[in-house]
């Protein structure tokens, strides 16, 4: 239907010329045409796209609720007007306005991001709510209720009119766009999108879930203290009232409304934001531009009605929600009355309809139109290389306990692997395999016993501390980082080594042709070698494969051995977890047994399958078989 | 006993008897918690709708004992829409964008009020008699004694009829796990709409008794909101009736913090409380740890 447009041109080079084209614009735009009020709305624009960007940080990308940024920008904001009152030089009044916001949102984010979804949201908001009262009630300091006076300073010896403080702001909203873009797409930005997904395996990789989403909360606060900083300079006014639950809301319309994990997102959402309080004032114009957005709203479900299916909630709701916002453009009285409302329409439609914002849908209709040359794939280096050289013990586990309530899960278990060696740990379902390798890997804290990983031992129950020891484990049911690509799955996990290093290992596994491809579009047996190569890419020492055969296919399972044999030969210790009898009896030097939480045999594969306590737990012993026989006769007779 | 402990004790029992209806207030929480792992962050909303309602009501002549339930019937209907129109979707697709889609339900219901009933507060009218009953020196009015009796009728009424009803099981069987429930013939969607109305039920309730005390108005939606998420966390949102006793606890501490500090200080303790609870311990005081599973 379509033409599509082949230009050659890499998408990032596309963006970059966009990005600067913009600024330039809007920068040239005060010399063309003077006014004041337009100058000002163009200001606050500029201070809404730092504080959005902050915003999306944690909103976008690490899909948390954060109802504390207002409270911040306002904490930013009285900072740096105290600070502008005792006739500090601006850029460091700035700094003090970063200073005021960052460290209060540290000490929210420290006890905070421990927590998910609806209880991170609950502790922002109490924070929001406390950060105005403290406002009001520090009357000595924050002049209360009645508000705090500044008078706008100079730049140096340079005088800031209305022109020149725009273009500060403009300044300061490029640098924070590009920053935040470096930021969320290096390594950095990959770890945030992949803790959302998984947080179990960002900490079992050694990524470190809380430190990255503190980082981007702390980024996103900083971002929200030099916005507020901005506003006072610009206001020259500050209430502690305007800081609270309704700016909250206007800034969450304008993140979700403009695009979530996106400056251009972020920038759109700003204008939407800046622009929104002056439409309702102007009726006609607002009018029209509901009916607009409602006859955008209605096409997808009359697409669906016509190919005569039932259009779906999706599709139906933003429809309703428009036509809501349109009754009241065209019948309410007072339309200005009814702004909370509305925007709760535009909002309940955009977070419905338009999941990735304005942004989001824009970049969908660009790449559609465009044909944007893709971005080459490195050649591949590395590969499984030997260990580290040790002797001795690489894992050893000392008399590990773990009860769940009345269940002993893992009963006193001690478990020695030797360097080098490949040790198969079988037993019945339920019998505390995967427990075991929790209790291994630190997901779990054990109640008694201790875990050494090659000499060291990791801090109990702390993912993390186990894989800087030296492990790394897959997972029975798969953690696979979904946002994310092939490649980018490997060069999250990478301590060493760049893009080429992480194609090696998708070579290792058999995944090159696949790199570009997004975790979510994989098949099972696909993402089972990829927490290999995911693993193998922390360099451990001790391999931990949690079934890895479970669900997959024999071909698959063929390419599983030869793989395992390789590792095995660079000199990795694996501890493997199997179900699939034949796989352990070819890959494992030795075989330990689990049976109701206890080690009950240990040796060779086929020692192991002779033992008669072996073929007791996996098939019932006579005894036991007798004594049923015997009930089942009580019964019957 | 002299006359400042006394007047400190008068204070601390009328936080605690209000702190009963945050209880109730919380309880909703706890009943759409159990049956989808989601809560209204519009739930003070809609205890100000259902007490608007209420006044309405009885603006037209209805006497108070009829216009209670009709309110509590708007109050699970609201309550019923908010699962629909917010939170199913959401909770299908597994991510977090109920909560924003609940307050902008709550947003939105809070415009409706300002434009139907006016941005002033009013008063509640009730028919009990003027006056207080006096214990050993402390004085309790009677609306106060209603929002004691009240909170826990309810809660004792919803948590027998979960008990010892087939829905009420059914729900309860929703809850531990919807698929399984599926399974067995339940149906899950059905349960999880149910504890949406009966949680708006219990709120709108929660406002008819409130608003004699506290008056009505739109502003009072944002803050009972958050107390009675400080009673829900700090109990535990599986917790049944820790409720209560966070509830008291919170209410006496929000009177005396006034009293002691300022007016303006009285909802400080209340989230710093919450703070430090979701920090310490997120189950809550007498919620049961989470294990987390690979």
């Amino acid at each position: 239907m379509l033409v599509r447009v082949n230009l050659g041109l890499r998408e990032k080079t596309a963006e970059r010329v966009m990005r600067l084209t913009l600024f330039f614009c809007l920068a040239a735009l005060p010399l063309l045409w003077h006014g004041e009020y337009a100058l000002g709305l163009l200001t606050l624009m500029a201070v809404y796209g730092v504080l959005l960007i902050g915003l999306d940080a944690t909103v976008g990308y690490l899909g948390q609720i954060n109802l504390a940024h207002a409270a911040l920008f306002g904490l930013g904001a009285y900072g740096a007007a105290l600070a502008i009152q005792s006739e500090v030089p601006l850029p460091l009044a700035l700094l003090v306005g970063i200073a005021a916001a960052l460290i209060p949102g540290a000490v929210l984010a420290l006890p905070a991001l421990r927590l998910e979804g609806p209880q991170f949201a609950l502790s922002t908001l109490s924070f929001a709510t406390l950060t105005v009262i403290f406002l009001n009630e520090s009357e000595s300091v924050t002049n209360g209720a009645l508000g705090l006076s500044i008078i706008r300073p100079s730049l140096f010896t340079i005088v800031l009119n209305s022109t020149r403080f725009y273009w500060l702001c403009l300044l300061v909203l490029f640098v924070t766009w590009w920053a935040s873009q470096l930021l969320l797409r290096s390594r950095f930005g990959l770890a945030i999108e992949a803790l959302r997904d998984s947080p179990t395996a960002t900490d079992a990789l050694g990524i470190g879930t809380l430190r990255h989403k503190i980082l981007a909360f702390a980024w996103g606060s900083a971002l929200a203290g030099l916005a507020g900083a901005l506003h006072a300079i610009n206001f020259g006014y500050l209430q502690p009232a305007a800081f609270g639950y309704d700016l909250m809301v206007i800034l969450l319309l304008g993140v979700v409304f403009g695009g979530r994990r996106n400056q251009w997102g972020a920038f759109a959402g700003a204008a939407v934001v800046t622009m929104l309080p002056n439409l309702l004032s102007n009726r006609t114009l607002f009018s029209s531009l509901v009916t607009f957005g409602c006859l955008l709203a209605i096409v997808s479900p009359i697409r669906t009605l016509l190919s005569r299916k039932m259009p779906s909630f999706r599709q139906t709701a933003p429809v309703a929600a428009m036509g809501g916002a349109l009754a009241l453009a065209l019948f309410a009285s007072n339309v200005e009355e009814w702004r909370k409302g509305i925007f709760a329409l535009f909002l309940f439609a955009a977070v419905v309809g338009l999941p990735d914002g304005i942004a989001g849908a824009l970049t969908a209709i660009l790449r559609k139109v465009i044909c944007f040359a893709p971005d080459p794939l490195p050649v591949a280096t590395g590969g499984i290389q030997p260990a580290k050289n040790g002797a001795g013990l690489a894992l050893q586990a000392l008399n590990l306990c773990k009860s769940f309530g009345g269940v002993k899960a893992v009963d006193n278990v001690t478990l020695e692997i030797i360097t080098g060696e490949t040790h198969g740990l079988i037993g019945p379902n339920g019998s505390g395999k995967t427990t075991l390798v929790n209790l291994i890997s630190g997901l779990y804290k054990a109640d008694s016993g201790s875990v050494e990983i090659s000499g060291v031992r990791p801090i109990p129950g702390s993912l993390m501390s186990a894989c800087s020891a030296g492990s790394a484990r897959t997972f029975q049911n798969l953690q696979p980082f979904s946002g994310l690509t092939a490649l980018e799955s490997i060069m999250v996990c990478q301590r060493y080594g760049g893009i080429s290093e992480a194609m090696g290992w998708l070579h290792v596994v058999g995944l090159e042709a696949k790199a570009r491809l997004r975790c979510s579009e994989m098949s099972y047996g696909d993402l089972r070698f990829l927490e290999i190569a995911r693993a193998l890419a922390t360099r451990p020492y001790v391999l931990m494969l949690d079934e890895p055969a479970a669900g997959m296919s024999k071909p698959d399972i063929i390419r599983l051995v030869d793989l395992v044999t390789s590792i095995k030969r660079a000199g990795i210790t694996i501890l493997l977890i199997e179900h699939h009898q034949d796989v352990v009896a070819e890959l494992c030097d030795r075989v330990s047994v689990m049976d109701g939480g206890q080690l009950i045999a240990l040796g060779t594969s086929d020692q192991v399958r002779r033992n008669p306590k072996v073929i007791e737990a996996y098939l019932g012993s006579d005894e036991t078989a007798i004594q049923a026989k015997s009930e089942i006769g009580a019964q019957l007779c | 006993m002299n006359a400042e402990f006394l007047a400190l004790a008068q204070m601390a029992v009328g936080g605690g008897l209000m702190g009963m209806a945050y209880a109730l207030v919380a309880y909703g929480f706890q009943l759409t918690y159990a049956a989808g792992k989601a809560v209204n962050f519009g739930q003070g909303e809609l205890v100000m709708l259902g007490a608007f309602t209420g006044l309405s009501l009885i603006g037209i002549g209805l006497p108070y004992w009829a216009a209670v339930p009709v309110a509590m019937v708007a109050g699970a209907a609201l309550g019923w829409f908010v699962e629909r129109a917010a939170v199913r979707l959401a909770l299908q697709q597994r991510n977090e964008g109920w909560i924003l889609l609940t307050i902008i339900v709550g947003l939105f219901g809070v415009s409706a009020a300002e434009n139907i009933w006016g941005r002033d507060d009013k008063p509640f009218p009730v028919p009990w008699p003027e006056g207080a009953l006096e214990f050993f020196g402390i004085s309790v009015t009677w609306p106060e004694l209603a929002i004691a009796s009240g909170a826990l009728g309810i809660m004792a009424l919803v948590e027998l009829a979960k008990r010892y009803t087939m829905l009420g099981i059914a729900v309860q069987a929703v809850s531990a796990d919807p698929d399984a429930a599926e399974l067995c013939g339940i149906r899950s969607k059905s349960a999880i709409s149910l504890s949406w109305a009966v949680s708006g039920a219990a709120a709108a309730f929660a406002g008819t008794i409130i608003a004699p005390v506290t008056t009505v108005g739109p502003t009072m939606a944002a803050a009972l909101t958050l107390k009675a998420f400080s009673v829900a966390v700090v109990a535990g949102l599986d917790s049944g009736f820790g409720l209560v006793l966070a509830g008291i606890a919170l209410g006496s501490a929000e009177n005396l913090s006034g009293f002691l500090l300022g007016s303006g200080w009285r909802e400080a303790p209340g989230l710093i409380l919450l703070i430090l609870a979701l920090a310490l311990r997120p189950q809550g005081i007498f919620g049961k740890k989470i294990i987390r599973k690979v």
